[in-house]
C-alpha cells in the first residue's frame, strides 16, 4: 500500500476546479454521502440512489480531469476483503430477507439464492459509491489541506498535530521501506522466492521489520528532541491559519450537500408513494 | 480485516464509534501521563513506522501473502496496551482517508478490532505469559499470534450483528485463515522483539516498556 503513497500525491497536485476547492467542501461532501448510502437500508431503493450518486461522482471525476486509470488503479487494490465478503453473499441466507429462491443447485449442498444474489448486489454498489468518494477526496486533496481542513473543521489539536506528524513521516519511512527493498533485492533476496529456505526469508523479514521499528522509534526520539530544542511544549499545536470560505466554495458545497442529502429522501418517498 | 464501509448498518457503526472513542480518549490520555514528558510526537512518528511494517509483503507457504497489524508489537516495546490503541487509531485513519482501506463510517469498529483488542489481548497475554514461562520470546509468539486472531473473530462477530456474514462460516473463515496468518505475526512479533532487545534494550528497561 505504501508504494501507492506518492501516486496519490502526485494525483493531487493536478490543476483543476475540484483541486482549488476548499478541503472542508470536499471532506464534507465525501463523507456525508457516504453516510447517506451507508443509512440508505439494504433494499432495491439502493439502486437509484446508488445510480444518481454514481452519476453525481463522475461529474466530479471529468471535472476533476482525472484519467479512468487512475480510478481503476486505486480502485484494485482497495477491493480484495470486500469482494470476498460479497462473493461469499450469494451462497448464504441473510436476515434482511425472509423468503429465499434457489436459483441454482451446487456441489456439497451449496445453493445459489435470487435474495441473496440481490443482498450481494446491494453490497457491492454501496461499497463502490463509498470506495469512489475516497479515491476522489484523496486523490483531488493534497494531505496537508486535508490535515488543516480537518483541523478548521474542529479536529482537536491532540489529532491534527499528531496526525500531520505521522503524514510527514509516513512519506519519509515510504522511501525506506523502497530503500530496504532495493538492498533486499541487490542481495538477490526475494521473499517470495522458493528456492531460500521458508524459515531464512521470515528471519530475515522480521529483522527488516524490527529494524524499520527501532529505525522509526528513532526517528521520534530525534524528531522530539528537536522540537523541544524549538520551544514545544504540552500547549503546543498545529498552526492553522484562517482561511475564509469563497463564494464558489459556498455554493458548491450547497449543492453537494443537496445532492448527498435530497437523493434518499426522494427515493424513499417516490418508494412509499408520497412523491 | 478493514471491514470498508456499508457493510455495517449506519446505527451499529455509530456504536462502535463511540466504544473507540472512549479508548482513543484513554489511550490521549496515557500518552500525556504515562509516557515521559510530552512524547505524544515520538508516538506519531512511531506510527508512521508502523505504517511502514504493515506494507511488508510476508509469505504464507501455501503462496499467499500477509501482513503484520503490529498491534501486539507496539503494546509490547512500549509497554501498554493503550500504546496499541493510539498507534493504531492513526494508522488506520490514514489508510480510511487516504487508501480506502477501511471506511469511514465503520472506522471506530477497526478501531475496536485492530487497536483495542489486538492491544489488550496481545498486552496482557505477553504479560500473563511471560510471567509465568519466564521468557519473553514464546511469550511474545502467542501473544502476536492470539492478538490477531482474537482480533479476527471479534471482527465476524461484528460482521454476524450486522447481518452481513453469517456467524458460523465468519468464526470458521475468519478463524482458520488468521489462525494460520497469526503464526506470522507471532513469529516476526517474537523475533522484531529480540531484535529490538539486542540493538536498543533500553527501550525496553525504560518505565514506558515491559523488560524482556
Amino acid at each position: 500500500m505504501i508504494e501507492e503513497l506518492f501516486f496519490i500525491e502526485k494525483q493531487t497536485y493536478r490543476k483543476s476546479i475540484i483541486h482549488q476547492l476548499d478541503a472542508r467542501v470536499k471532506i464534507i461532501i465525501c463523507f456525508a454521502v457516504i453516510v447517506a448510502m451507508v443509512a440508505t437500508p439494504y433494499s432495491p431503493l439502493v439502486f437509484p440512489v446508488a445510480g444518481t450518486f454514481a452519476l453525481f461522482f463522475l461529474v466530479l471525476w471529468v471535472l476533476a480531469r482525472l484519467s479512468p486509470v487512475v480510478y481503476a488503479k486505486r480502485l484494485v487494490m482497495i477491493l480484495p476483503f470486500g469482494l470476498f465478503i460479497i462473493l461469499v453473499q450469494v451462497f448464504v441466507q441473510n436476515p434482511y430477507y425472509t423468503v429465499f429462491t434457489p436459483i441454482a443447485d451446487l456441489p456439497l449442498g451449496l445453493h445459489i439464492y435470487r435474495e441473496s444474489v440481490e443482498f450481494a448486489t446491494i453490497l457491492l454498489i454501496k461499497f463502490l459509491v463509498c470506495i469512489s468518494f475516497i479515491i476522489l477526496l484523496s486523490s483531488t486533496t493534497k494531505v496537508q489541506d486535508l490535515l488543516e481542513g480537518a483541523g478548521r473543521l474542529g479536529l482537536p489539536a491532540e489529532f491534527t498535530l499528531t496526525l500531520g506528524m505521522m503524514i510527514r513521516y509516513v512519506y519519509v519511512f515510504g522511501y525506506m521501506y523502497r530503500k530496504i527493498n532495493e538492498a533486499l533485492a541487490t542481495r538477490h533476496f526475494g521473499p517470495f522466492d522458493s528456492r531460500l529456505p521458508y524459515r531464512y526469508r521470515l528471519r530475515t523479514l522480521a529483522y527488516t521489520i524490527g529494524t524499520l521499528f527501532i529505525r522509526s522509534y528513532e526517528q521520534g526520539e530525534r524528531t522530539y528532541t528537536a522540537m523541544l530544542c524549538r520551544g514545544y511544549g504540552r500547549e503546543s499545536h498545529l498552526y492553522i491559519r484562517k482561511k475564509p470560505v469563497l463564494w464558489r466554495d459556498c455554493a458548491f458545497l450547497a449543492c453537494g450537500l443537496a445532492v448527498a442529502v435530497c437523493t434518499p429522501v426522494i427515493f424513499w418517498l417516490s418508494s412509499i408513494g408520497l412523491v | 480485516m478493514h471491514i470498508p464501509d456499508a457493510f455495517i448498518p449506519l446505527t451499529q457503526a455509530a456504536v462502535y464509534w463511540v466504544i473507540a472513542l472512549v479508548f482513543i480518549a484513554l489511550s490521549l490520555r496515557w500518552a500525556r501521563n504515562e509516557m515521559r514528558e510530552e512524547k505524544v510526537p515520538l508516538v506519531a512518528v512511531l506510527a508512521a513506522g508502523i505504517f511502514a511494517i504493515q506494507a511488508v509483503n510476508v509469505p504464507i507457504p501455501w503462496g499467499t501473502s500477509g501482513h503484520m497489524m503490529g498491534a501486539a508489537l507496539a503494546a509490547i516495546v512500549l509497554g501498554s496496551p493503550f500504546a496499541a490503541v493510539f498507534v493504531l487509531t492513526l494508522v488506520l485513519i490514514v489508510q480510511g482517508v487516504l487508501f480506502g482501506d477501511g471506511g469511514i463510517t465503520v472506522m471506530g469498529a477497526n478501531i475496536i478490532n485492530m487497536g483495542v483488542v489486538g492491544g489488550f489481548v496481545g498486552f496482557y497475554s505477553y504479560k500473563g505469559l511471560n510471567a509465568a514461562i519466564k521468557n519473553p520470546y514464546p511469550a511474545a509468539f502467542i501473544a502476536g499470534w492470539l492478538s490477531l486472531v482474537v482480533a479476527a473473530l471479534v471482527c465476524a462477530v461484528e460482521m454476524a450483528i450486522a447481518g452481513t456474514f453469517p456467524l458460523e462460516l465468519g468464526l470458521l473463515s475468519m478463524g482458520l485463515y488468521h489462525a494460520v496468518i497469526g503464526v506470522i505475526e507471532g513469529g516476526i512479533t517474537a523475533v522484531a522483539l529480540y531484535l529490538i532487545y539486542t540493538a536498543r534494550p533500553d527501550l525496553l528497561k525504560s518505565p514506558a516498556g515491559v523488560t524482556a
